[in-house]
């Protein structure tokens, strides 16, 4: 499956990762967390790829997996490989792993007033984490903390270097980190909500400084959003996440133009459009994301889902071509548009929102699965029905 | 911060104030004569009226306050009954024993309990967090008394290694200068007796020391639990630092900031327990001095030692919060 | 862009049923925490004895002579005898009666002062709380037990102002937590919530804020038992006790033990066991409690 650069057509980037069947559970005392449940995708050298989903979907997870942060003792990769550059992650010692951190692939997370330590000046920050991978004088890695502080666009690097993080802003803060993550010339970036915790006014600033700076450098990048707006304009690929599977998968440009899976139809009809015609409505995706403590069974967006047919909910789909009997890409502008779903929506379905084909209804919850069309009926209805546990 | 300092200086003033305020009434205002207390039950009314004339108790309230406010800030806190020596005087010749022992009490519940605490924290839920949990649960549930007593039948009777009582040998004399009984013995340049000295510390301190150990340990361990789940904490994983480096810098550099404030506030435990220990270990400091000051109905000594021991639990958490202050950048640029 | 939002979302009606009211989650937890049900037996163990004291001590703990002075424990007396030849077994027994009752009373003593002071404060506000938590922060700066020494040195010895001693040095700790909570109270969401559906205060007060600020005073109270037990055997080692110097309490037992730690070793552990089986007791159970009242600190 997987497609080597040798044998692809000249336009599929060489293979920077390669995820294969990636398996990570959570083991609590309440019972097994299944947030990753075997998926597998790959990204090109300089190539930018959004992981889109609702929180707890398992992005983050993912990428926590990737460089091997899961919390610890709980979280455990139990299966599948993380190639990186040829090696593969999951199974490298700690000591090697380590390296790969912060040198190969770099980290921006979500909320960057709690992420830098608010007890140590920015500068040690910087040069403890250019020291740690290179053999630089601590003078040098200053420096390079400087001219990094300046590429990122923050004003008189030199005084803002002794700063501690309390006295940035959150903006601010998020530049620092963004400087930070890129202050070895990483391979590879991955950014995990970047700009959700900031201001409508600074996400835009934010986004544009990663995006620019990452093309710049041809540092490939992971963007991880619930906000189907943000990754527009940002990426080349979209993996849709759900439940810790990959649903849908495909170029932007494909996905925002011919969204296949009932899932991201949804997404893409809850998010609020400049585009949307007078009148249209926002549609939200009924219920909530599945319990991640019960094993996977049948499909698992099924409970939500207008489309179902009875045997989503036994039989969960794999992830397949839209279009039946293409060569199959991985990587790059040509990637193959693949979805898993048992009843793709039409096209003028995936418009509207909504089943229109004549007498389809979603099929009932077989005894015991939660059906979370039907409990909003009962809600809606004015009716309080019992809900099985 | 030079701002921050001051104004930490400033609201120590009124509890300072209270506390006088407080002792004073607890003398004056409470049912019970002070004179027939010090005088005991069976005293002749004329005896104890002429003790009421002596202490001041015949004048009105608002007199005696000041007066003893005039005193305190003179630095008279006054006299013995039983020696008529100011108690101030005596209080400065036994205070550096307590000092002695609450500082090496400190040394050990610190220098085992912080190591403790993050031993467990690295391996939580495992046998040795286990064992710690029991340990410290046990230190905070064994009476300075008990365990005293334990030790030294263990280690004085039983196993002889270490002395069950005093300072020092009372064979080995020792010009007493700083009335520190491991400095004076240094002083005279007398090695064997600084050792000795040393030796007679090690149970009083260890017997002092359990509670605050048992309290630090769990502080520490929980502050590093606490920490080690922050976001910078990841971050600096992310980074690829060492995990010397996270541990060291990244999560104890923030873990310190509980941890420092409750050793301040454990000066307050170790003083008080101080009067506990030194009357077991018959050690002659504040503590002893105290008790004995009690039996022999000695109420200003009692009095003063009770205001000079919450002087110095308030100077102690002063000085812990400019050095929090100094710890957290947060506190030091506002 | 006009748009509108269209369904409900189900959210309100679904979290109903995860809640079951917090006692009864509280207690479902306390059962399953392994230390608070071991802390439990211990306290049943210490109050069983002190309620049977006169059925279960073998011998009546004043009668002298029943043997040598310090002899050792044997089959007839388990714990051996103290100086005056009494059953140090019987003795400890009885002690059980004086450490439940004056730890029992001085604490309750201590929730009522420290209950008004921090209900006040926090209710009140203003002036009022200044000086009161003013008050508080000078009663805290005396360390622990010499503000009890220091009480029961002027009030003179006795029963009674052993337990005002004792429940002076809880008090502050009590107003304090009283008051934090009912501050946090005050801001809190739910309380907001319940005033902006048009409860009356009063029925705020009462079924939102106290139940709150009740869970944090019950967990202070059971670990202020441990702490008073050990207080009052410390007054008691230190010559305050009781003023009947034969009457049979723990801390006042173990100074007779100082005299003759080489002949009688058994006189430390009997009273000593006893005094650390009731601390264990009412800490791990306050741990417990706290860990159940609050399942934010579950790990």
């Amino acid at each position: 499956m997987t497609v080597t650069a040798s044998r692809a057509p000249a336009d599929v980037p060489e293979t920077l990762l390669d995820v294969r069947d990636l398996l990570v559970r959570f083991r609590t005392h309440d019972g097994v967390i299944y947030a990753v449940n075997g998926i597998s995708f790959e990204l090109g050298r300089g190539e930018r790829l959004g992981l889109v989903g609702e929180s707890g979907c398992g992005k983050s997870v993912t990428n926590l997996a990737i460089i091997r942060l899961l919390p610890k003792p709980a979280g455990r990769i139990e299966g599948g490989q993380v190639l990186f550059d040829g090696e593969d992650l999951a199974t490298l010692p700690e000591n090697e792993v380590r390296h790969v951190r912060g040198r190969d692939i770099a980290m921006i997370f979500q909320d960057p007033m709690t992420s830098l330590n608010p007890v140590i000046t920015i500068e040690e920050q910087m040069v403890e984490t250019i020291v740690a991978h290179r053999k630089v004088s601590k003078r040098d890695a200053r420096a390079r903390a400087i001219e990094l502080l300046g590429m990122v666009g923050i004003p008189r690097p030199e005084t803002r270097l002794k700063s501690f993080p309390h006295q940035f802003s959150g903006g601010m803060r998020q530049r620092v980190m963004i400087a930070m993550a890129l202050a070895l010339e990483p391979k590879l970036m991955i950014a995990d909500e970047p700009t959700t915790a900031l201001d409508v006014t600074i996400q835009a600033q934010v986004l544009e400084l990663i995006s620019r700076l990452t093309t710049e450098t041809g540092t490939s990048l992971i963007l991880i959003t619930h906000d189907l707006g943000v990754v527009a304009g940002m990426t080349d690929r979209i993996n849709v996440m759900y439940a810790g599977f990959i649903v849908e998968t495909a170029t932007t440009q494909a996905l925002f133009e011919r969204p296949s899976h009932p899932y991201t139809v949804g997404l893409l009809h809850s998010m609020p459009r400049v585009d949307a015609h007078e009148g249209e409505p926002l549609i939200p995706i009924e219920g909530r994301p599945p319990d991640m403590r019960n094993a996977p069974r049948g499909c698992p967006f099924a409970p939500r889902c207008a489309w179902r047919l009875d045997r989503c909910w036994e039989d969960n789909p794999p992830l397949e071509p839209v279009e039946r009997g293409v060569a199959l890409v991985t990587t790059g502008p040509g990637a193959t548009h693949r979805i898993a779903c048992h009843n793709p929506p039409l096209p003028d379905e995936a418009e509207l929102g909504r089943p229109t084909r004549p007498g389809h209804r979603p099929a009932p919850a077989p005894e015991g699965q939660l059906d979370e069309l039907a409990t909003l009926a009962a809600v809606v209805d004015g009716v309080t029905a019992e809900l099985p546990r | 911060m030079l701002q921050y300092i001051v104004r930490r200086l400033l609201s120590a003033v009124p509890v300072m104030f209270g506390l006088s305020i407080i002792l004073f009434a607890f003398i004056h205002l409470l049912p019970g004569d002070p004179a027939a207390t010090i005088l005991g039950q069976h005293a002749r009314p004329e005896l104890v009226a002429a003790m009421r004339q002596r202490l001041g108790l015949d004048l009105p309230l608002w007199q005696q306050y000041v007066n003893y406010m005039g005193d305190l800030l003179r630095g008279d806190l006054g006299r013995s009954f039983v020696n008529n020596r100011p108690v101030l005087d005596d209080f400065l010749i036994r205070f550096p024993g307590t000092i002695e022992l609450t500082v090496a009490a400190m040394i050990y519940a610190a220098g085992l309990g912080i190591p403790l605490g993050r031993f467990a924290a690295r391996r939580p839920q495992s046998t040795g967090d286990a064992i710690v949990t029991v340990v410290s649960l046990l230190g905070i549930s064994v009476p300075i008394f008990v365990l005293g007593l334990t030790l030294q039948y263990g280690f004085s009777v039983q196993l002889r290694w270490l002395p069950a009582t005093g300072r020092i040998d009372p064979r080995l004399t020792i010009e007493q200068v700083t009335h520190f009984m491991l400095i004076d013995t240094l002083l005279a340049g007398r090695v064997d007796a600084f050792i000795d000295a040393l030796r007679h510390l090690i149970l009083p301190a260890i017997a002092l020391g359990s509670i605050p150990l048992a309290i630090i340990t769990r502080i520490t361990r929980a502050a590093v639990l606490d920490v080690a789940n922050e976001d910078y904490v990841r971050t600096a994983r992310a980074k690829g630092l060492r995990e010397q480096r996270v541990d060291g810098r990244h999560i104890m550099r923030n873990a310190w900031l509980p941890v420092v404030t409750v050793l301040g506030l454990q000066v307050g435990g170790l003083l008080a327990g101080a009067v506990i220990t030194e009357t077991v270990f018959a050690w002659s400091g504040v503590g002893k001095w105290v008790v004995e000051a009690i039996e022999a109905h000695d109420y200003f000594v009692v009095q003063s030692s009770i205001l000079m021991f919450a002087f110095i639990f308030l100077i102690v958490n002063l000085i812990v919060d400019v050095g929090y202050a100094f710890l957290n950048p947060r506190i030091r640029y506002s | 862009m006009a748009t509108t939002v269209q369904g409900v979302r189900p959210g309100v009606a679904i979290e109903e049923r995860a809640s079951r009211g917090l006692w009864r989650d509280a207690l479902s937890r306390l059962r399953r925490n392994k230390p608070a049900i071991f802390g439990m037996i211990c306290i049943t163990i210490f109050v069983t004895v002190a309620i049977l004291a006169p059925v279960l001590a073998p011998y009546d703990p004043n009668k002298g002579g029943l043997g040598p002075s310090f002899a050792p424990p044997s089959s007839e007396h388990l714990a051996g005898l103290d100086k005056l030849g009494r059953d140090e077994l019987s003795r400890v027994v009885w002690g059980a009666r004086i450490s439940l009752f004056v730890g029992i009373v001085s604490v309750t003593v201590g929730l009522c002062i420290g209950g008004i002071v921090g209900a006040l404060s926090g209710g009140i506000g203003g002036w009022v709380d200044t000086v009161l938590m003013r008050a508080v922060d000078v009663m805290l700066s005396i360390p622990g037990i010499l503000l009890a020494i220091g009480i029961v040195a002027w009030l003179g010895q006795g029963l009674p102002q052993i337990m005002l001693a004792v429940a002076f040095t809880n008090a502050p700790i009590f107003a304090r937590i009283l008051r934090g909570s009912l501050l946090a109270l005050r801001e809190a969401e739910f309380v907001t919530v319940s005033r902006s559906i048009g409860s009356g205060s009063g029925r705020i007060l009462l079924r939102h804020m106290l139940p709150n600020a009740l869970t944090a005073l019950i967990v202070a109270a059971t670990l202020a038992l441990a702490t008073a037990v050990i207080d009052v055997a410390g007054l008691g080692f230190l010559g305050l006790g009781p003023p009947d110097p034969r009457t049979a309490e723990w801390g006042t037992m173990l100074t007779d033990s100082t005299e003759a730690l080489r002949r009688a070793p058994h006189l430390i552990f009997a009273p000593g066991i006893a005094i650390i089986i009731s601390a264990i007791g009412f800490n791990l159970l306050g741990d417990g409690l706290r860990e159940s009242l609050d399942p934010r600190l579950k790990r």
